[in-house]
């Protein structure tokens, strides 16, 4: 369904150093130099695959989705979806894909979100029942109903994601770009869309490419995680093979009712973070409650709290130090082992 | 042919309802837009002075070519330089370009739908200007008034395609609606809104019968004013289609010239 060869983008920048003197030098003499944003990226999706794209921000990830998604030229290698080349942006090309940024809207501000859907309806040329059929099935799925009558701008950020994504399906693309659709949004949202997302996969076999930062938007919905950095693709295979190599720990937070020295805190785990009466302990995943429960009885706590590390710092053990390395030797390297070793 | 009219009247209606929330605000853009208003006022003040008329013009003929001048600028009013320029600029064109509709639609729909609450605002105003100022006549029978109404289509045309090319401009520049208050400067005084052509220097007004703003405004007015001859009509519309084609050319130029580049570098 997607095939993607070799791709590159680089983007001319230019530099200013700040203040009035920066912009006066900036206005003789451009500086400028070349970013390499997605440099060399390959992978292939079968149809109905759905993956996740992880990475720091700058990595290339929106990049990679642009050029998919054809509003970006690639600068060299090939992308072809659907049997169709993403740039030229052909009307069955546009009809087949749909682009969701979590932080660009689409919807009329002004108006219901109804219109917009109406305005969807016309401009995709979607006949009358297909489209009623559509939205009484988006209603069961995101409780759409009380919403559609509402301006878009008195929605809540929760509500016009949801109205977003539905505009954005109703002509039922088969291949969908997710750029960060949960961004911003509560616990219970997040699960709501990710649902969604999961059975409009099912219903319709559709191809699915989502970049997030919340780790558990990736782990409900991807097997598969395509992991890039510096615009280098340093991961592609499966998501339980990817968490217990990069992160094989996770970290208990304290809140201590008394001063305890790091020495005393260390004997736990890996001292992670120390503020004051704060602290934070990386433990080996296999013995995170047996430790907890030591630390509840030994130590003076006040309040104590178990979380997967941030994700940035699961994929930033991945990146570090790692430039010339085959994906399989990144992920087998000795910085892999402990984000709490830091 | 039936999809094109569908998506026609859902644009029209959806664009309808969207200018209808700022009826407020398009009132005050009316008001802003009343030079030829006052320059009435400045005219007739000296024809007064002269003894009643400056040439041919008399209070009453100029209340006729500033109300139709007036009434003619509100009806080529375009704002798209300003909605390219920002959606080029903050990217918010992106998701527009990954529909299958030319985003030069939506912004032409939403201009036509803005002139259905512009209309009636405006009657009111050449009405109470007519009875204002007796022995005034704007137009003198039914087929000056039709034939005006097929003009300033086509001076809208050309308008409304130099307005997207400057908005265009934001591919290139950071600040393409500078151009565009430029645009307003100049065109004051080459549209006619100003002052009727008549009264401008021969050799300053040959000059500007060779550019395309005097057919935005001054040569519609003519056609409703009743002040042309019907062969002089004839040629006013076939160097308005003339113009109204160049810049739907250059638009279209600009365009694919500016998707690239927005493609190469941005989006």
């Amino acid at each position: 369904m997607i095939i993607v060869d070799a791709l590159h983008k680089h983007y001319e920048v230019h530099e200013k150093e700040p203040g009035l003197l920066g912009s006066l030098r900036s206005f003789v003499h451009r500086n400028t130099h070349t970013v390499r944003a997605v440099d060399g990226v390959s992978f292939e999706l079968a149809a109905g695959e759905m993956v996740g794209f992880l990475g720091p921000n700058g990595a290339g990830k929106t990049t990679t989705l642009k050029m998919l998604s054809g509003l970006l030229h690639p600068t060299a290698g090939r992308v072809e979806v659907a049997g169709f080349t993403p740039r030229e942006r052909r009307t069955p090309f546009l009809k087949t894909i749909t682009l969701v940024m979590g932080q660009k809207q689409q919807l009329l501000w002004d108006l219901p979100a109804l219109d917009s859907f109406v305005v969807n309806q016309a401009i995709y040329e979607i006949p009358d029942d297909e489209f009623k059929a559509t939205m009484a099935e988006f209603n069961a799925l995101l409780d759409l109903t009380d919403i559609l009558k509402k301006q878009v701008r008195k929605l809540s950020l929760g509500e016009r994601m949801k109205c977003e994504l539905a505009a954005a399906l109703l002509h039922r693309p088969k291949v969908l770009f997710l750029d960060e659709p949960t961004i911003g949004l509560d616990v219970n949202m997040q699960v709501r869309i990710r649902e969604f997302i999961t059975e409009y996969n099912r219903r319709f076999n559709a191809t699915v490419i989502l970049t997030s930062h919340y780790m558990a938007d990736v782990t409900a919905l991807c097997k598969r995680i395509i992991v890039i950095d510096k615009g280098k693709i340093v991961f592609d295979g499966d998501l339980a093979q990817l968490l217990e190599q990069a992160s094989p720990n996770k970290i208990i937070k304290l809140e201590l009712a008394a001063h305890v020295t790091d020495a005393q805190l260390a004997s736990y785990g890996t001292l992670h973070a120390r503020d004051g009466l704060r602290a934070e302990i990386a433990v080996p995943r296999s013995e995170t409650s047996q430790v907890a429960a030591r630390i509840l009885t030994e130590l003076p706590i006040a309040d104590v709290t178990i979380e997967d590390p941030p994700i940035e710092e699961v994929i930033g053990t991945v990146f570090t130090g790692q430039d010339r390395r085959t994906p399989s030797a990144q992920i087998e390297g000795e910085v892999l082992h402990a984000p709490g070793a830091e | 042919m039936r999809q094109v009219l569908n998506k026609s009247r859902v644009l029209l209606e959806v664009w309808f309802s969207h200018m209808s929330a700022y009826r407020a605000e398009i009132v005050i853009w009316i008001l802003t837009g009343s030079v030829p208003l006052i320059m009435l006022a400045v005219w007739i003040g000296q024809a007064q002075a002269a003894g009643g008329a400056i040439g041919e013009f008399t209070p009453q003929r100029f209340t006729a070519y500033f109300l139709a001048a007036w009434m003619s600028q509100q009806l080529i009013v375009a704002w798209v330089s300003w909605e390219l320029d920002f959606q080029i600029r903050q990217g918010t064109l992106s998701p527009k370009l990954l529909r299958p509709l030319d985003i030069f639609w939506e912004h032409w729909f939403a201009h036509v739908a803005e002139r259905f609450i512009r209309i009636p605002i405006m009657l009111v105003v050449v009405i109470a200007g007519v009875m204002l100022v007796p022995g005034t006549q704007i137009t003198p029978d039914v087929p000056h008034a039709i034939v005006y109404f097929v003009s300033i289509q086509l001076g809208w045309l050309i308008r409304f395609q130099i307005a997207y090319c400057v908005g265009l401009l934001a591919f290139w520049f950071d600040q393409a609606t500078a151009v565009d208050e430029l645009y307003f400067v100049i065109a004051a005084f080459l549209t006619g809104a100003f002052a009727p052509l008549e009264l401008y220097p021969p050799a300053v007004r040959a000059l500007i019968e060779w550019l395309p703003f005097p057919y935005t405004i001054y040569y519609p007015v003519q056609i409703l004013n009743g002040s042309l001859g019907w062969d002089t009509i004839g040629r006013v519309l076939l160097i308005q289609i003339g113009w109204g084609l160049a810049f739907v050319g250059l638009r279209r130029l600009l365009w694919r010239q500016g998707v690239r580049r927005y493609g190469a570098v941005g989006a």
